[in-house]
């Protein structure tokens, strides 16, 4: 089954006509829930982001702030694909051609190998190198906030 | 001139009508709007949790708020400007919404909280900001802001689809 067939299946889907069938403002639900996810997700690593890159809170604990936030971001990730499964099911086949839809999860897929890579290895310890800790932070912001991008993007092509 | 009338000069303007014919300026204007709110929105967040004592309340808060105060106040200045440019390339439209008007509401209503907040208590958070749990009228602040500023945001991603009504 190619990809155009299996989102067209996925669009046809009695789970779809179901989601479909609903009134507008339960997918504008689903696009809230999705922010608060995304706010979550990338407040916790900007936070972060500011202690690795030495330009914010100096007198934290970096294990402190990794481990205070990590529930955060995973229950920001836990939000964002729920919400984000029941935003695209009834409308897959319009996000085939979606070059930027695409790309998100390209995207995506790399935010999250570094953030269960080098980015937890960093924030595991108390005083990481700090070039390290700072090419860390930056391609952690530069993927994370990418991501928003693409998605922001796909509503508009 | 009515408010009306004012959306229309706005929106017929040169950089109302770039912004929209532009392919790339509106999504990334939108998408910098939203990063905005992760720096302005999402590091208020963490202060107002801690205000609540259920983030990092080992923390001193005046650590929190001396170090993100510039952090969210920068993120709240491109959530701003931004928020002007989307207005002003969709004024006409937006200007008939009343949930533009709440919205706007809430902002003035976090706006006066963050004041009162930083009067009262904000100035002398090194007398009080080592204690884990903080004073009521503190706590209170801190869910006034998180509330507030959740209604904004849920209003304002509500704009487009009460726009079909």
């Amino acid at each position: 089954m190619s990809i155009p067939e299996l989102f067209k299946a996925i669009q046809t889907s009695d789970l779809s006509r179901f989601i479909g069938s609903q009134n507008h403002l339960f997918c504008a639900t689903a696009q809230l829930f999705h922010i608060a996810g995304l706010i979550l997700l990338l407040a916790s690593i900007v936070l972060v982001s500011l202690r690795l890159l030495g330009i914010g809170l100096p007198n934290l604990s970096l294990i402190q702030l990794s481990k205070a936030t990590k529930w955060l971001v995973w229950t920001g990730l836990g939000l964002l694909t729920v919400s984000g499964i029941v935003i695209f099911i009834p409308a897959a086949t319009n996000y085939a051609p979606n070059t930027f839809f695409w790309s998100k999860f390209i995207l995506l897929a790399l935010a999250l190998l570094l953030h269960v890579t080098l980015y937890r290895k960093v924030t595991a310890s108390e005083n990481p190198n700090p070039l390290i800790a700072k090419a860390t932070a930056v391609m952690s912001l530069t993927l994370w906030f990418s991501v928003a991008f693409a998605g922001r993007f796909i509503g508009f092509f | 001139m009515s408010v009306i009338e004012f959306a229309q000069v706005l929106y017929d303007s040169e950089l109302g009508t770039a912004l929209r014919e532009s392919i790339y300026a509106f999504p990334i204007v939108e998408g910098l709007h939203l990063i905005g709110l992760a720096f302005s929105f999402g590091l208020l967040m963490f202060i107002d949790l801690r205000l609540l004592g259920v983030f990092l309340r080992t923390v001193p808060a005046q650590d929190l708020l001396h170090s993100l105060r510039p952090w969210l106040l920068g993120g709240f200045l491109i959530t701003i400007a931004t928020g002007v440019l989307l207005f002003i390339a969709t004024a006409t439209k937006i200007i008939l919404l009343p949930v533009f008007y709440i919205k706007l509401g809430l902002i003035f209503l976090a706006g006066i909280n963050a004041i009162l907040f930083e009067l009262k208590w904000g100035r002398n958070v090194d007398a009080w900001g080592t204690q884990s749990v903080l004073p009521t009228s503190i706590k209170y602040a801190g869910l006034i802001s998180l509330m507030l500023w959740s209604a904004v945001i849920i209003t304002g991603r509500l704009i487009p689809y009460l726009n079909y009504e």
